[in-house]
């Protein structure tokens, strides 16, 4: 096992278990390092507030954590660097040091969390829009690190019309690169109703990156049980609900309508679209006569539209088998690490399976997200 | 394929190894067997004034025809697919080759748990009487199942109590939609019921209705295609919270199969399972051991749907990663149109795992006989 | 279902010409099972041309003419619910799995590098014969 699997190793620490294959990025002279999912926040309440108009500014909105499901001992990881009474993830110069500086990453992928998915959706798309903002001029625009920062526009699905307004606002922006989306959603991604996000996305050629929303929303319980009595459950299964809106999309079509769209799955997971593609492709055969609109093998519109972000659970434990795996299903083309900093599970490119091969290694850590999202960092001369 | 040979009633006396045990085929009752074994008096307070007709939702192809069967399994005499146990005895044992079969009849579920109950017992008395004790099981190759109702966990280990030590009972059987997950301890009684007597506890998925789908957090799919292929997920979270809500350290002798919900991600999911268990053991006290241990000594899955890549080596590689002679026994699933041929299944797993998956997990499963008086004219699969 | 009959027995040598029916026999839309091969060989009129194909189907081995001939469905977005089915009867479904071939090619949509075996048929002096 590789290491990083515990919250004491998460981030910087090594462990002795590391395999020879494993390096250090931050002494990795290889391979240039893109972090695809770094998490953003607002300072703080009275920060975030500012950053509202009214009527909104007034308006009753809750917290970045969820109701039942934060993590016991907290959600974000203790290795965060804060400063007193600002929320972890909220600083640029503290995370672009810890990021650039001390981890050896070339390039992040800035991701703003919310604040849950709200019933009211104008409240929700002032909400999205104050954070889009917050990005903009806080990381993108201003500060040490802001050319080596890139930014996700937050979107709200439940309002089409606000969220392309939205995308018409900072599509132009040059380091925005992608958009933004909940994992939690009343309809499936599949649904019609999305499309016109789906199309404003191909027109800008933003890939749109599908994220767990935190904060309380008017959401379902997170499994299709219900709600789980404990944390690793729930964390066990959440990211995986990505599964429903990949077979949706693939039944409806949307990858054959929208052949520019590029989806990323950014909780993770990635080790679980094996199976379920080999299940899709199995069962889907006699099914193709009831959905037309996808003619194809479901597996065939995996390729160019799929991405995940890696998370520090992901990938074998066996280092022997780590790179055959990610080979299974063009994984190996489709996965690009990201820490999730601050979040508790957050880790560094030493939480990849060991006994990757340098080739995956280097699509992994670089290759990959720099041809999704256009980023061009040149390999340092060794 | 039709049921026109001539066999043998009366057995002959030597004896022929078990190679295939079944255990999946789903008996159905003939019209007008089934009302009469319901208790009163849910039988003339409820099922007798209850009429629905087709409640299909989520169809296969051509479901108007073949409402999702074997089309060449529907009876002459206008009846359903299996709803005649010598036809299914011609399909299942003669012409394909399985030696035993287990039988699973559906019970569905109710949002009246009583309701559920009295059909669950009455499920039972007709399997017993028409197939098990009488001349239905002429020649001893049917094995039923004690349908439980798990939403009504006290009606439940009743029903296991009544059939405990039935000669021909070889499981329990329960569905796996009601929520919420089984780590609940409310199912405790059913789990204390079967351990006390020592059954194994068969999940197949039965569907429901309204909300008693298994509905996805995030949106319901589409289409039959969508929907069956990440109806596994439910299978997946099942097999969390057994785990994680410590319920094999509660009851250490329980067993679980999991019928029809496909295998393939069992070995992603013990992966991440374990990562998770590594960085947040500490709030799961009452787990002790790693996830993936618990699955080996407790879990099994039916080979039926057996879901292969383009490239089978890999299925092959992923049995061999998964370790599939300690997880898999084989299932036909007949009459359904999902039916895994066992001479077709057999080409798909490595010979040295071909006898565990093919008979032995089921023998010892269900303490089958190893032997059986021969039939002549039974196909032998190898 | 159609003309089905008894499974196929006494069986034939392969690889040579058989009559198997008398024009008017098999109804457009109707086939008839006959003993050639080891599971039989379905002889299909479709509209007045007739096809040939082996009673076994490459996916699990299926009795494949005990299925159901259909058509192709296609997306056709005048047509209330977006789709149509175009070419009815000129594909048989497989009765275990549905996967559909079709009569005239032996191919399927489902998995285009496979085909089923399909054998020349013409009609001569009132005959329907079947070379396989
Ligand atoms: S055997 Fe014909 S479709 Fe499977």
């Amino acid at each position: 096992m590789p290491v990083s699997r515990s919250r004491e190793a998460a981030g910087r620490a090594h462990s002795e278990e590391e395999t020879d294959q494993v390096s250090d990025p931050a002494e990795d002279v290889s391979t240039p390092v893109i972090d695809s999912s770094v998490h953003v926040f607002f300072r703080s309440n009275a920060d975030f507030r500012d950053h509202l108009r009214e009527p909104f500014r007034s308006r009753g909105i809750p917290d970045y954590e969820m109701q039942y499901y934060g993590a016991p001992d907290g959600e974000y990881s203790p290795l965060a660097g804060t400063r007193d009474g600002e929320h972890p993830g909220s600083d640029p110069d503290l995370v672009g040091e810890e990021l650039f500086e001390e981890r050896g990453v070339d390039i992040a992928v800035l991701h703003p969390m919310t604040r849950g998915n709200l019933p009211d959706r104008h409240l929700n798309s002032a909400v999205y829009a104050a954070h889009n903002q917050m990005l903009a001029e806080r990381w993108l625009d201003s500060g040490t690190y802001a050319e080596r920062y890139r930014g996700t526009v937050r979107v709200n699905v439940e309002d089409v019309d606000g969220a392309l307004k939205e995308i018409e606002r900072w599509h132009d922006h040059p380091r925005m690169v992608q958009l933004g989306v909940p994992l939690q959603t009343r309809d499936l991604y599949g649904h019609p109703r999305y499309e016109p996000i789906w199309k404003a996305a191909c027109e800008t050629g933003m890939p749109v990156a599908v994220h767990v929303e935190v904060g309380s929303g008017v959401d379902m319980a997170p499994t299709p049980s219900g709600h789980a009595r404990t944390y690793p459950q729930y964390f066990g299964f959440m990211a995986l609900n990505y599964l429903y809106h990949l077979m949706n999309m693939i039944a409806e079509g949307v990858f054959e309508k929208y052949d520019g769209l590029k989806v990323v799955w950014a909780d993770g997971g990635a080790d679980l679209v094996t199976p379920f593609i080999w299940r899709m492709d199995t069962f889907g055969r006699p099914h193709l006569e009831q959905t037309p609109w996808a003619p194809r093998i479901p597996s065939d519109y995996l390729p160019g539209h799929v991405s995940f972000v890696h998370n520090s659970i992901d990938g074998p434990p066996d280092p022997g088998i780590a790179a055959e795996w990610l080979a299974m299903t063009g994984k190996e083309d489709m996965v690009m690490y990201g820490s999730s900093y601050p979040h508790w599970h957050m880790g560094g490119a030493d939480t990849l399976p060991g006994g990757l091969t340098a080739r995956q290694r280097e699509k992994v850590l670089w290759r990959n997200a720099a041809q999704l999202y256009g980023i061009d960092v040149a390999a340092p001369v060794a | 394929m039709t049921v026109t040979q001539i066999h043998e009633r009366v057995p002959a006396p030597a004896l022929v190894p078990v190679r295939v045990v079944d255990n999946d085929v789903h008996p159905v009752p003939k019209n007008g067997q089934f009302l009469d074994h319901i208790p009163e008096p849910y039988r003339s307070r409820y099922f007798m004034r209850q009429r629905f007709g087709e409640t299909i939702t989520y169809d296969a192809p051509d479901y108007d025809e073949a409402k999702a069967m074997r089309m060449d399994a529907f009876p002459a005499d206008g009846g359903f697919p299996g709803s005649d146990p010598e036809m299914a005895f011609q399909h299942v044992i003669m012409e394909a080759g399985c030696d035993i079969a287990i039988l699973e009849p559906g019970s569905p579920e109710d949002i009246r748990p009583e309701i559920a109950t009295a059909r669950a017992i009455a499920t039972n008395n007709w399997l017993d009487a028409q197939w098990l004790s009488g001349q239905g099981n002429w020649h001893g190759r049917w094995r039923g199942s004690i349908c439980v109702a798990i939403e009504d966990p006290e009606g439940s280990a009743r029903e296991i109590e009544r059939w405990a030590g039935h000669p021909y009972m070889g499981q329990i059987l329960l569905h796996a939609e009601p929520r919420p997950s089984w780590g609940h301890p409310k199912y405790d009684p059913v789990w204390a019921a079967a351990t006390r007597h020592d059954i194994t506890v068969a999940c197949h998925l039965g569907r429901g209705a309204f909300d008693n789908h298994p509905r996805p957090p995030v949106g319901w799919p589409s289409y039959n295609h969508d929907f069956m292929v990440t109806y596994s997920l439910l299978a997946a979270n099942q097999v969390m919270s057994l785990i994680f809500d410590g319920v094999f350290e509660r009851f250490p002798t329980l067993r679980i199969v999991l019928v029809e919900h496909a295998f393939n991600w069992i070995l992603p999911l013990m992966w991440r399972m374990d990562a998770i268990y590594a960085a947040r053991g500490g709030d799961v006290p009452h787990v002790k051991r790693k996830p993936s241990e618990y699955v080996y000594d407790h879990i099994f899955f039916s080979t039926q749907p057996l879901d292969y890549p383009e490239d089978k080596l890999e299925l092959t590689r992923s049995l061999e990663l998964m370790r599939a002679d300690k997880l898999l026994l084989f299932s036909s699933d007949y009459p359904h149109w999902t039916y895994d041929d066992p001479t077709w299944v057999l080409k798909h797993i490595p010979e040295d795992m071909r006898d565990a998956i093919m008979f032995k997990n089921g023998i010892e499963l269900y303490k089958l006989p190893e032997s059986v008086p021969p039939i002549e004219g039974q196909r032998r699969v190898f | 279902m159609t003309v089905e009959s008894q499974p196929p027995r006494p069986r034939l040598a392969a690889g040579r010409e058989h009559v198997v029916a008398k024009v008017g026999e098999i109804e457009p839309g109707d086939h008839k099972l006959v003993p050639i091969g080891r599971h039989g060989v379905g002889v299909y009129n479709v509209d007045g041309t007739y096809y040939a194909i082996a009673n076994y189907c490459p996916h699990e081995g299926g009795p494949l003419c005990s299925g159901r001939l259909g058509g192709r469905s296609v997306t056709d977005e005048r047509a209330p619910g977006g789709a149509s089915l175009v070419e009815d009867g000129q594909y048989i479904y497989c009765p275990w799995h549905q996967w559909g071939f079709e009569l005239a090619s032996g191919t399927t949509a489902v998995k285009p590098e496979w085909t089923i075996r399909t054998y020349p048929v013409r009609v001569e002096n009132d005959e329907v014969i079947v070379t396989a």
